[in-house]
Order: structure tokens, then sequence, then C-alpha cells
């Protein structure tokens, strides 16, 4: 995929996205809402034509060899749209038969997608009857049931509850060892949870690429938010000299306990700041002031992309 | 093109797995059973047997009630055709598969066009009934269908054209009825506008009214092929550049 770019109108939804997934790879497409991630996704699907730059899939161009590219590709939109009317079994059937799957195979096929999907309990419900989570499954069975090389799923955990997710995660990681995945989602967890290699996009524009542990490494904490028996200034006293910690502040908290926020120097690389976490707390316990609570602060999504968009060039 | 089968088959399921199919061939048949015993009873109590008009003419022509009843019914058949796909965004799964616009649109069309044709099968029935109690020239009766056929297959294009275009349903569905009846009301400007005008000829020319008149008495004119031929092809043909075009939106 090389220099996307996609313009509605005077509006910028990829600005310039290049990148490449090779064969087998989990790749998880990072970023904000609406940051062009769908966008970006919809057009790697062929399902919509970009302004400029190329795309293509297993050697096939996205425009010149549409259809062949379309072949080799399964994909799940975001709301994941399904015909209400149909039963799963008749939706997944259609669905194979359109993406050329032989006659022969077809049943074989399918079965085999409602039972990774694990739809086969549905199968003879109508779409229209079901929950969240089996549409998005039954929205997974459509991508694999072809068996295509490469599978799109956008979003495919939005709206499930926290089993389901673990389920879907799961399902992705598994369909890697034969696949090459893409996914997008908002969750920096999920991306860790199930991707090999990370793209974050931020307004149109790839703001960085690397493994998911580079990515993890970004997520690190600016400070811990500490609550100890005691009072605030006995707290601020024993941190005054703690190497690391730049600065305390109180937080609000109800008596007899004292939170504060004790924010790390910038200039502790990530492997001195669990030492750092240390000394607090060893501090704390020196002061007798029992430690009730420690929690890292920071290190969301968010940060990872404020460090980011203020210095892209940072990560490679 | 190998995916216009699948397509078709889920087509056809949708209409006749939803009440829609049924509902609408149901009101079809009771208007054309109400149309059928009113021209037997005109021609049961017709005094002056020499008129060459026969019950068969006067069914399919010199009526409105066959274009009333088409105007109530294919705005409902052809609005789902894409302008619902849209809505619920499942075009976007059917075209993320390996299938070309064109075939897209045809199988499509040619669902609702099965689904007319279903419509009609069973008035078959008064046409042998006809036959039974009087003489019935055949042949008359075939260019009949055939301009039953011809005339369903043009409007239900524009229909599909029109949900191609429009963002929903109901849009979609009054933008049919309004571009039938318009085609009708300049059919009608035959009767009005003076004789060896161009406006009159074009008006002769497409007026659906003239056609139906002239195949319902078993006149097969080629001028009026062509005139359906345009009114299939035309409207199917920007309804795949209008597909085409929402990859690009």
């Amino acid at each position: 995929m090389a220099n996307l770019t996609k313009r509605y109108g005077t509006r910028v939804a990829v600005d310039d996205v290049s990148f490449e997934v090779g064969r087998g790879e989990v790749v998880g497409f990072l970023g904000p809402n609406g940051a062009g991630k769908t966008t970006t996704l919809r057009i790697l699907a062929g399902v919509l034509g970009s302004t400029s730059g190329s795309a293509t899939v297993a050697g096939h161009d996205l425009v010149r060899a549409s259809l062949e590219a379309r072949r080799h590709i399964g994909y799940m939109p975001e709301a994941v749209p399904l015909y209400p009317e149909m039963r799963v079994v008749e939706y997944l059937r259609f669905r194979a038969e359109l993406k050329l799957v032989t006659r022969s195979q077809r049943a074989r096929f399918v079965d085999e997608a409602m039972d990774r999907a694990g739809v086969l309990e549905v199968a003879n419900r109508t779409i229209d009857h079901l929950s969240k989570g089996y549409r998005q499954r039954v929205g997974i069975a459509d991508a694999i049931v072809a068996k295509p090389p490469v599978i799109i799923l956008d979003e495919p955990t939005a709206g499930l509850d926290p089993n389901q997710i673990r389920h879907a995660r799961a399902l992705v990681r598994e369909l890697g060892r034969e696949h090459t995945v893409v996914v997008s989602t908002h969750i920096l967890s999920e991306v860790e949870a199930c991707a090999t290699r990370v793209l974050l996009i931020h307004h149109g524009r790839l703001v960085a690429q690397g493994a998911t542990s580079d990515i993890r490494a970004m997520r690190q904490a600016v400070a811990v938010d500490v609550t100890v028996r005691g009072s605030f200034a006995a707290a601020d006293q024993a941190l005054r000299c703690t190497a690391g910690v730049a600065s305390v502040e109180p937080l609000e908290t109800t008596e007899p306990f004292a939170r504060f926020r004790a924010t790390f120097e910038g200039a502790l690389s990530t492997e001195d700041r669990p030492g750092a976490t240390e000394r607090i707390v060893n501090a704390m316990v020196g002061a007798g002031l029992g430690v009730s609570e420690v929690r890292a602060y920071g290190g969301s999504l968010e940060d990872v992309f404020a460090a980011l968009t203020q210095d892209p060039g940072d990560l490679e | 093109m190998r995916s216009f089968w699948p397509i078709y088959k889920r087509e056809m399921f949708a209409f006749f797995v939803t009440p829609l199919a049924w509902v609408l061939i149901v009101a079809f048949l009771v208007v054309q059973g109400m149309h059928f015993f009113l021209v037997v009873d005109h021609f049961a109590h017709q005094v002056d047997i020499t008129s060459d008009e026969t019950p068969l003419a006067a069914f399919f022509g010199n009526t409105v009630l066959l274009y009333l009843v088409l105007f109530m019914l294919v705005p409902p058949m052809t609005m789902r055709t894409f302008a619902e796909e849209r809505r619920s965004g499942t075009v976007e799964t059917l075209m993320s598969g390996p299938v070309s616009t064109a075939s897209v649109v045809l199988a499509k069309y040619a669902a609702a066009l099965t689904t007319y044709v279903v419509m009609w099968i069973p008035t078959v029935l008064y046409v042998v009934i006809l036959g039974r109690i009087g003489g019935l020239d055949g042949r008359a009766a075939a260019s009949a269908y055939l301009g039953v056929l011809l005339v369903g297959a043009g409007y239900l294009a524009l229909g599909t054209c029109a949900s191609a275009l429009a963002r929903s349903q109901f849009v979609a569905m009054i933008w049919t009825a309004f571009a039938l009846l318009a085609l009708f009301i300049v059919g009608m400007g035959e009767f009005v506008t003076r004789e060896g005008t161009l406006f009159h000829d074009v008006c002769v020319h497409v007026s659906v009214w003239g056609h139906m008149n002239d195949f319902a008495s078993g006149l097969v004119d080629s001028r009026h092929l062509v005139f359906y031929g345009t009114l299939i092809v035309l409207p199917l043909f920007i309804a795949t550049r209008a597909v085409e075009a929402w990859r690009w939106g």
C-alpha cells in the first residue's frame, strides 16, 4: 500500500499512508476514533477507491485487477452489516458462493467457518434474532469462509462483553497462524493482546509503526498515584530525597488516608521506572506510612499519541 | 458475471421470504380480478357486438387500470434494491467480494423482473377463460403479454436506477412513482398536442398508453421494441455507474 490518500471534498481522511503487511502477520491498526482507520481498511478491502496512491493485495492491484484482488480478501466492516432475513447458514452459503467457493467445497467451508467463529449453535437462527456478540462472530465467519490469504477486520471487538472480547482476540490470534490479518481498534491493550505489529494512525497520517513490544515500551507510566495511611505532609517530606521523583502533588482523598501523585523525572529511562516506584514505596514504609495502593498513571493510548504527534520520528 | 447467480438467488429469497412480494402479488391479483370482472361484465351486456374491440384488447389496452396498478406496484418492488443495502451497510460486504458492479445491478434487476413475471402468471387464467367462452386470437394474447413484459421491464429499470441514486428507500419510491407518472403524462400529450409538430411525435413515441393499445391488438411495432430496449438499458447503465461512483464518493 503506497502513498494512499483519500479526500472527501476538502477534508483529507487518509493522508499519504504507506505500509506493507507480510504473510502471516497480525497487524493492529491503532488510532482514536475518526483517525482514518476505517477509511484505510475500506480502501484495502476494495470497497472504496483512493484519491491517489495504490494498493496491492497478494500481488493484485486493487484498482487494475480489482476482482482478482478482492478474491484474496475477507473483509468484515465496522458495523457488521448482515441481511437480517436470512438464517446464519443460508447467509454464509450465499457468501461462500459469492466468493467463488466451488459447490463441492461449499458445505465444508461453511461448516468450518461456523465452527471457528463459534456460531454452530445458532446456524439455523435468523440473523435478525441474534445478539450483538453472535452477529459479530457471523461477520468473522463471513470474512474467513472462503479461506482468503488476507483477512481485514474492522473493530472486531466493538460492542462485545469481556468474555466475548477474550474469545474474539483468541480467534484473531489463531487466524494469524494461517492468514495475514489486519485488525483495527482504538484500544491499545487490544493490539497488545493479538497483534505482532502495530500501525498507529492519527488524523489520517501514519504516525508510527513497529513491533507491538516497541509500542508497549512507549506506554510507560509518567507518574504513580500512591495512597498511604497518614498525612500528605509526612509523605511529601519522605519523598524529598527519593531519587527519580521530580515532583509530588496531593490528590483528593478521605481521612485517614493521604493520596498523592509522584511524577517521575523526565530523564528516567524505562528500565529505571520500576526501581523508582520501589524507592517511593520504601520511603513510605520507612516513614511509617502504610501503603494501601500504588497505581501507575499515564501510558494510555492518548499519552502515546501525545508523545508521538509532538515528535513523530521518535519511534524509528 | 459469476456473481450474478448467487446475488439473483439472494434477491429472490429476500423478495419471497419477506411478506413484500406476497403482499404485492395479492394486491395485484385482487385489482386485476376486479378489472377482469368489469371488462367481462361490460362485454356481456354489450348489445352491439359488431364492434371490433375484443375483451382481450380491453383488458390490456385502452384502460388506465393497467398503469394505475403498475404505478403502485413497481416503486415498492424496486425501492429496496440498492437504497436498503446502502442504508444497512450490506453493500459494503457485497462489494468487498469478487463481484462486478454490472453483475450486481443485473442480478437485482433480474430478480425484480422475475417477481413481476410471477405476478402476472395467474392472469393467464383470464385469457384461458376468455378463450373457452368466446374465440381468442392467440397471437394477440402473446403480443399483449409481450407488451406487459416490456412495460414492466422498462418501469423496473427506472425503479432500479432510482434506488441506486437515492439515499433512502422512501426517496427511491417517490422518485420512481414520479418518473413513471411523468412518462405516462408525456405520452398523454399525444391527445392534446397538435398533430404534425415535433412535440406531438415525441409524445406518440413515448406513449406507454399507445404502445399497450398496439400490443393488446396484436401489433408488434419495432419502434416500440427500440423504445423499451432504451428504457431498460439506459437506466440500468446509469444505475451501474451510480453504484460504481459510491466507491469513489
